[in-house]
Order: structure tokens, then C-alpha cells, then sequence
């Protein structure tokens, strides 16, 4: 069993990396001092993996919008109950999430770890699909998109990524659509188990109040190796450079008008993409973050409110970088932001900006690393990444330079690669 | 170095509290000003922190504030209003690593508890004592974009209209960020009279959390403190009816997919600890676990809706249930919602029930303690309710409740609102 330990000594901690011999990578953070334990196990699939094969198959499968959400709820349901009911017995706090390129699956809890770990590591390696709870599930699956339908801020992201992307599937609403889960079957949903849910394209990252060897003692116990490891291969999907439109906006039941405005960075791989991550929230830090000039600028015309903030959202192969909030005026907010962009991209980024930027982002990363969902979703970000160290992100940020934020704002801050959503209210 | 839960007189109506533990990396120092709601004073109130967000004598500019905040690595200063009970609490707050993770090894407790101090004690005013007419100007349009904007969430704006419709007319019905009427005529003279109102009258809880020295803060807090002339008022339990009449229904149409039923129920008047822990008990097992009944009937069973849940308000002894569901399902969803509850009257559930729904509850109160916001949240709770019981005590109380304790607390609760907030007939 490969077994490596890896610390920080800028935080006076550490975390130990297991190749478990079944397959299964596990990276393990235990924190002194804790009460709760946080365990996820992670599949490498999200909404973006709508067509795919493995070595056996002889083509591509395309499959309904929403299908990696949908076997995310699914996979609660064993012949033998329902894993909620499991966890009932241990007091264990369950949940799951699907996200554009994960599904995780996690408890957190404070007592009885060994007995929530086996049932994690359980019930998602045993898939049971019946037409009847596929039906169920449409039902329930159905009410949270309508939920969705009915929020302002999902629908002004996902109409920011319509007019962004051509073709990727980011563009693509997470849990699909009513129509399109109609679609989705038991079969379809083996398909996408037995490509998506084997160890070698999954982790296990517990944080917290836990023992390294009750891990261990749970994983020889329960995971059995799969027959073969599974070779994924992706649909390739061709995304031009360019953005598909540079406005969109729908009518709503808001007060004010939302917006997102966004630049559409380069496909990228998983390790460049989170490292380049890093970086671009400094960028926009310093662009429009709440020290600087232009955010006053702006806040003092009345175009922007507290509500203003940016995000860096990066994939496996997809980045943007968006600006967001609540405005009167959304197309000057996007029109001063393009030509602060542009101003910068001629001139530089200020040296004191961005030393400010840089210590103000170091602070917000250590608080990562406090928490222990955080912990264990750092772990495992880093993990399909393709890195081992979660605190090498914390070296790419006291290490960033002036010289790589004025390269980032060149090829990541494109004014003719942007896109302007809006979403109004219905009396506007 | 670590201690439990600190409390201690600093002047007349001002109390300092602190709770420390080694294994964070960060400090959390607030100031939480409570006030009784009160229809008429609430809306300058609600303005009084986003203008001190703005600045302080020390550093009265807003963008010079922010890059003092960078400085300190990021550390975050927020201002906010809360609502306890039938009080108005006006919130500040900074956040930031603790000296021991700075990257220069600088003080940080030292400045932030200053910083806060200034914010709060020491305003840029002018020689009047009134704030800017500029900020004032802007803090109104953004106050009043704020209390508008409360319909964008609508299930948050639901819940909020059943309780006003309940409450009407009652201390604990008035909104914490006040009414839009009022908010127009906020001047920076009537403005700068709430502020001193406050920080006169109110009672103030100071609270540092985190793993740095309390002893520090406590002593700037006290020189800043023994400058100012007070006359608090005393805090009053806020109570409400106990016991509903008669069931008030009330619909709104508005532009959603996704229709929203919320019950308001009253819970009875809860005579003593062990009632108040077995009705927390009881609305955890009807409908605030994954294993509840509302969970397992409303949402699983008929497959209804996406979230169908209990929620107990211990400061007012409120009870709300609400869910997503489609306009036609919404008298099934009702019937098998108050089904629901007469099960658990005429005590139709299981042992195994009761031990899950306490032992989920008591992790979470294990993990109060993981986090900062958390253990302040609680400990104000405590505060307001004249307690100090820790999160360990509460989790002992839990192990007393029995079977017939929570059939009685089910017995207790009367239906008082039904409210529904439904799609336009037109646009159906």
C-alpha cells in the first residue's frame, strides 16, 4: 500500500495519501481538536459528460441532460433500503451533490465513523435501478427544477453560459429538464453507473475528528477491486474560441434587474485550469474587487450594490471568469468593467493593487483549510486536478507575480470574448 | 490555549464574551447591538451599519477602508442587520486569520478589534454629528433595492409572508430591514439619530471567537467603551399568541413556475426545559431530518415535491412548515402534511425514529463548536432566551425526552396560517 504523507508548514498540518491495493485513492486529513468528521466519495462525472464509451463499447452513448444528477438521487436507494435510513442508525448528517464535472457523496458526523464510512463506502458501489423508482424519482426531480425555474440568480448564470458556449455542455442546466429526465431510463442509468463509478476514476477525502487506520480497517473491508479498470473516453465536443452572443435576457419575478458578465477563458486541462483558477481571482480582485477604483466608481454612481462580487468558474476543460450582482444599469456595469479591462491590459496592473490582492486572497485561502467540508473538498478538487498537495494552492498564491497577472489578463480577459446576461424584472 | 464560554459585565448594558480554541486559524470579533423592533424606528435603524460600513474618522475613505481590509490579509468586515426574536440586531463584524498565519508574522488581533472599535464608536460625522449626505443618499437606494429584493428568494419570501400574516400587527412581525415608505425619508440627520439612539440604548454583546487572545479585544472594547454615555434598555422577552383561534388562509399570485405552501403553526407555550427540548424533538422528527416524516411521506412516498419541511423558531416558540409543489398537488400535499402530524399525536411512529431524529440532532450540536458562526449564533440564541446552556447541555436535555413527551408537544401545536403563493391564473 503506497502510503504519503504531505505537510504544510505554513499551516501546521497534514494530510496522508493511501493507494488502497483495491484501486481506490484515498487522502485523508485528520484535525486536531475537531468534533465532526467530513467524508466525501467522489466520482469524476457531472452534467458535462453527455457522451461517452468505455474500452468494451463499441460507440459513443448520448445521454439525456441531467442523467449524472438523476443517478446521483438514485444511487440513495439499495435493495435492501434506502441509505438514509442507513445513516438513521448512526446519526450521521447525509447529503450529495452534482456539480458540471463531480458527483459526491457525503456524511458528516460526530460519533460512529467507522459504522457512516461503511455505509458510504457501500451504498454507492451498489447500484439498483427499477422502472418504478426511476418514475418516482422524475416526480421529485421534476419539483426541483421547477424550483430552479423560479430562481433569478440560477437562471441569469445559466443564460450567462448559453451566450458564452456554442457547444460545451457547461451550457446546460446541471439537473436538465423535465423533458429531458422523461427520457432517462434503468438501462441508461447502468450505462452511466458501470462507466463512471469505478476506483480508479473515484476518491474517497475524509477531514476532522477521524482515525486514519478505522479507514482503513472500513476500505479492506468493504471495497471490493472492481473486475477491470474502466478506460473513459469523452466525447469531444468542438468550442470555438469566440462566444456564441454577447447579450441575453429574460423577464422575471425580480425586483431589480440581475446580470452576469462574463469572459470566456481557454478550454485548458484540469491542472492548468485550477492553478489558472488561483490566479484570475486575484485578477479580478484587483479589476473590480471592493478595493478598487473602478468597483467605487461604480458604487458610488449607484450601479452596483453590496450584491457585486466575481467568480472564477473552472472545469476540467472549460474557464470564465464572471462578474455579478444586482444594477439598474447592467450595461454600463459591463461597459466599465470592459474598459478598465482594456485599460489594464495596455497598461498593467498596478503593483499595489495587486501586492493588496494577493495578501487578501492568501488570507481567504487559509480559511479553507478550517473547515473540514472545505478540507475535504479541497482534497478532492486537487485530486481529479491531477495534483497530490492541496497546499501548493497556497504557494501559488503567496508566489503570484505582477508578470503572470498581466499574462492572464491577455489571454483570460478578453473584451471581445465577453457576454452580458441579464435577467428583468417583468414591469421593466 | 482554549476556554469554554466567557461572560462578563463591561459597562452598564454592554456584555463581552468569548470562547477560544487552538484548533482554529482565524478570529472572529462582533458587536451585536440589540434593539426591540419597533415599526416606527426600525428603518433608520437598518441603515445606521451599511453607513458605518463606509468609513471612520481614522479612515473616512470607503476604498482606503477596503485596502486597509486587503492589508490585513483579507480580512472581512461586515455590516448587517439580524433579527432575534422580537429584537432588531444591528451586526458588526471582522474576520481574519490570527497573527500565526500572516505572512510576515504581523499582529492581527490588535488592528482588527481597533478597526471594529472605530467603525463603531468613532463614525466619520461631520461637527454635528451627522453622517455624510452623499453615503447617506446611497446606503438609502441600497437599503431600499435590499428590502425589494426579498421577493427574489421565493421561498424565503413565502415563509417571511406567512409569519407576517400570522404575527400582523405583533412586535415580531415587523421586518428587520424596515419598509421601503420609510426608507424614503431617511435623512442623514434622522439617520445619524438612530445611531446614537443605538449606541446609547441598545444592549450590546460583544464576542470574540476564535483561537487568538481575547484579552486583547477586552481591552480595547473597555477604553472605547468607558468614553460613552449610556442608558440601556432592558431586554424583554417578546411573547406571541400560544394558541391559534381559528386557521386564517391567505393566496398571492405572482409570476413562478413552482408553487409554495407554508403552514404556521403555534406551538402551545412551552412550560419548561424538558417540554421546550421535546418539541424541538418532535418538529425534527415530523419534518426536519432526511428521515422525518415529511421527508419521508410528502416527498418520497408521493413523490410531491423537492423539500417539504419543519422548522422550529425557539426565540418565538413559531412552528413552519413549507414546501415546493405544484398548484393542483397542493390540497394533497396539505392533507398528508396535517396527516402527518396526527400520527405522531396519536403516536404512530417508531423507537427507532425517536433515536434518529436525537441522534442527528445532537451531531449537530457536537458540531456547533466547529465553527465560529455557529457558536456566536448560539450563544446570542442563549443570550436573548436569558440562558447559557452550551450545545453539550442541550444534547443532555435531548437524552431526557421520551415517547410521550413528544406526543403531548404534538398535541400542543394549532394550525394558525395557511399561505400559498401560486402562479398567475393567466399565466397557467
Amino acid at each position: 500500500m503506497e502510503r504519503t504523507v504531505i505537510k504544510s508548514a505554513r499551516l501546521g498540518q497534514e494530510m496522508v495519501k493511501i493507494k488502497h491495493p483495491s484501486g481506490l485513492t484515498m487522502l485523508l486529513c485528520p484535525m486536531l481538536g475537531y468534533s465532526t468528521a467530513y467524508a466525501t466519495f467522489t466520482a469524476n462525472v457531472g452534467s458535462v459528460d453527455t457522451g461517452f464509451k468505455t474500452q468494451d463499447d463499441d460507440a459513443f452513448v448520448d445521454v439525456p441532460e441531467g442523467i449524472a444528477h438523476f443517478l446521483e438521487h438514485k444511487m440513495f436507494e439499495n435493495e435492501d433500503g434506502d441509505a438514509f435510513a442507513k445513516y438513521a442508525k448512526t446519526g450521521a448528517s447525509a447529503n450529495a451533490y452534482t456539480s458540471f464535472d463531480k458527483t459526491a457523496y457525503l456524511f458528516a458526523c460526530t460519533d460512529r465513523f467507522e459504522e457512516s464510512l461503511e455505509i458510504l463506502l457501500d451504498f454507492v458501489r451498489r447500484p439498483y435501478f427499477t422502472k418504478e423508482s426511476v418514475q418516482k424519482e422524475q416526480g421529485i426531480i421534476g419539483q426541483e427544477i421547477r424550483m430552479y425555474d423560479d430562481d433569478g440568480e440560477w437562471r441569469v448564470q445559466f443564460n450567462l453560459l448559453q451566450a458564452l458556449y456554442h457547444n460545451h455542455p457547461v451550457r446546460i442546466d446541471i439537473a436538465g429538464t423535465v423533458e429531458s429526465i422523461a427520457e432517462i431510463d434503468d438501462q441508461l442509468l447502468y450505462r452511466c453507473y458501470r462507466t463512471f463509478y469505478n476506483l480508479n476514476n473515484m476518491v474517497l477525502c475524509v477531514a476532522g475528528n477521524f482515525d486514519i487506520d478505522a479507514v482503513l480497517r472500513v476500505a479492506d473491508r468493504v471495497i471490493k477491486p472492481d473486475e477491470k479498470p474502466v478506460e473513459i473516453e469523452r466525447r469531444h465536443v468542438d468550442e470555438p474560441e469566440d462566444i456564441c452572443k454577447p447579450l441575453v435576457e429574460q423577464k422575471f419575478a425580480v425586483a431589480a434587474p440581475l446580470f452576469q458578465f462574463g469572459f470566456k477563458g481557454c478550454g485548458g486541462n484540469p491542472r492548468e485550469n485550477l492553478k489558472n483558477q488561483i490566479l484570475d481571482e486575484i485578477l479580478a480582485e484587483i479589476i473590480a474587487g471592493d478595493a478598487s477604483p473602478l468597483y467605487r466608481r461604480m458604487y458610488d454612481a449607484g450601479i452596483i450594490n453590496s450584491t457585486f462580487g466575481s467568480e472564477i468558474m473552472a472545469g476540467r476543460d472549460y474557464m470564465c471568469a464572471i462578474f455579478s450582482g444586482e444594477s439598474r444599469e447592467p450595461e454600463r456595469v459591463a461597459k466599465e468593467i470592459k474598459a478598465e479591462v482594456a485599460r489594464m491590459r495596455r497598461e498593467g496592473v498596478d503593483q499595489k493593487m495587486f501586492e493588496l490582492c494577493r495578501r487578501a486572497t492568501y488570507g481567504r485561502y487559509i480559511g479553507m483549510y478550517t473547515r473540514t467540508a472545505s478540507v475535504a473538498g479541497l482534497m478532492s478538487a486537487v485530486y481529479f486536478a491531477g495534483m497530490d498537495d492541496m497546499y501548493a494552492l497556497l504557494d501559488i498564491v503567496a508566489n503570484a507575480t505582477p508578470d503572470q497577472m498581466n499574462e492572464r489578463l491577455q489571454i483570460a480577459f478578453n473584451p471581445e470574448r465577453s457576454a452580458l446576461s441579464i435577467v428583468r424584472p417583468l414591469d421593466e | 490555549m482554549n476556554n469554554q464560554f466567557q461572560r462578563e459585565r463591561l459597562c452598564d448594558g454592554v456584555h463581552f464574551s468569548s470562547v477560544t480554541d487552538s484548533k482554529f486559524k482565524h478570529n472572529r470579533i462582533t458587536a451585536n447591538l440589540f434593539l426591540k423592533l419597533d415599526r416606527a424606528a426600525v428603518t433608520d435603524n437598518a441603515i445606521v451599519p451599511f453607513i458605518l460600513r463606509k468609513g471612520c474618522r481614522e479612515c473616512p475613505d470607503f476604498t482606503r477602508l477596503n485596502q486597509r481590509l486587503c492589508e490585513l490579509y483579507g480580512a472581512s468586515l461586515s455590516c448587517d442587520v439580524a433579527k432575534f426574536g422580537g429584537y432588531q440586531v444591528l451586526e458588526i463584524s471582522i474576520y481574519g486569520v490570527d497573527d500565526r498565519f500572516t505572512l510576515g508574522g504581523e499582529a492581527m488581533v490588535e488592528p482588527c478589534a481597533r478597526l471594529l472599535t472605530d467603525i463603531l464608536l468613532d463614525p466619520n460625522v461631520d461637527t454635528n454629528g451627522v453622517f455624510d449626505a452623499h453615503d447617506v443618499e446611497i446606503e438609502k437606494q441600497q437599503l431600499i433595492d435590499t428590502i425589494e429584493s426579498q421577493i427574489n428568494d421565493k421561498r424565503v419570501y413565502a415563509l417571511s409572508r406567512c409569519k407576517s400574516i400570522m404575527c400582523e400587527g405583533e412586535t415580531i412581525a415587523v421586518d428587520k430591514y424596515g419598509y421601503i415608505e420609510d426608507a424614503e425619508q431617511i435623512t442623514a440627520k434622522s439617520a445619524a439619530g438612530a445611531y446614537r439612539r443605538a449606541i446609547e440604548t441598545a444592549q450590546i454583546e460583544l464576542f470574540f471567537n476564535g483561537c487568538g487572545n481575547p484579552e486583547t479585544a477586552k481591552r480595547i472594547f473597555m477604553e472605547a467603551f468607558s468614553k460613552i454615555r449610556r442608558k440601556p434598555a432592558p431586554i424583554e422577552t417578546v411573547s406571541t399568541a400560544v394558541r391559534a383561534d381559528q386557521v386564517r388562509e391567505v393566496k398571492d399570485e405572482m409570476d413562478v413556475a413552482q408553487s409554495k405552501l407554508v403552514m404556521g403553526f403555534r406551538t402551545g407555550g412551552i412550560p419548561d426545559r424538558r417540554a421546550f427540548g421535546a418539541m424541538r424533538m418532535m418538529v425534527a422528527l415530523f419534518g426536519g431530518t432526511p428521515n422525518s416524516r415529511l421527508f419521508t411521506y410528502v416527498r418520497e412516498k408521493l413523490s410531491l415535491c423537492y423539500y417539504c419541511a419543519a422548522r422550529f423558531d425557539r426565540l418565538t416558540g413559531l412552528m413552519f412548515v413549507d414546501s415546493g409543489v405544484e398548484k393542483q398537488n397542493k390540497q394533497k400535499a396539505y392533507d398528508e402534511i396535517l396527516n402527518q402530524l396526527e400520527c405522531i399525536r396519536r403516536g404512530d411512529f417508531t423507537d427507532e425514529e425517536i433515536t434518529a431524529t436525537r441522534m442527528l440532532m445532537q451531531t449537530s450540536l457536537k458540531a456547533v463548536g466547529d465553527s465560529l458562526g455557529a457558536t456566536e449564533e448560539w450563544y446570542l440564541t442563549q443570550i436573548m432566551a436569558g440562558a447559557t446552556l452550551s450545545p453539550a447541555d442541550e444534547s443532555a436535555l435531548l437524552d431526557k425526552v421520551t415517547r410521550g413527551d413528544i406526543i403531548e408537544a404534538a398535541k400542543r401545536v394549532t394550525l394558525d396560517t395557511v399561505y400559498f403563493l401560486t402562479g398567475k391564473e393567466a399565466a397557467q
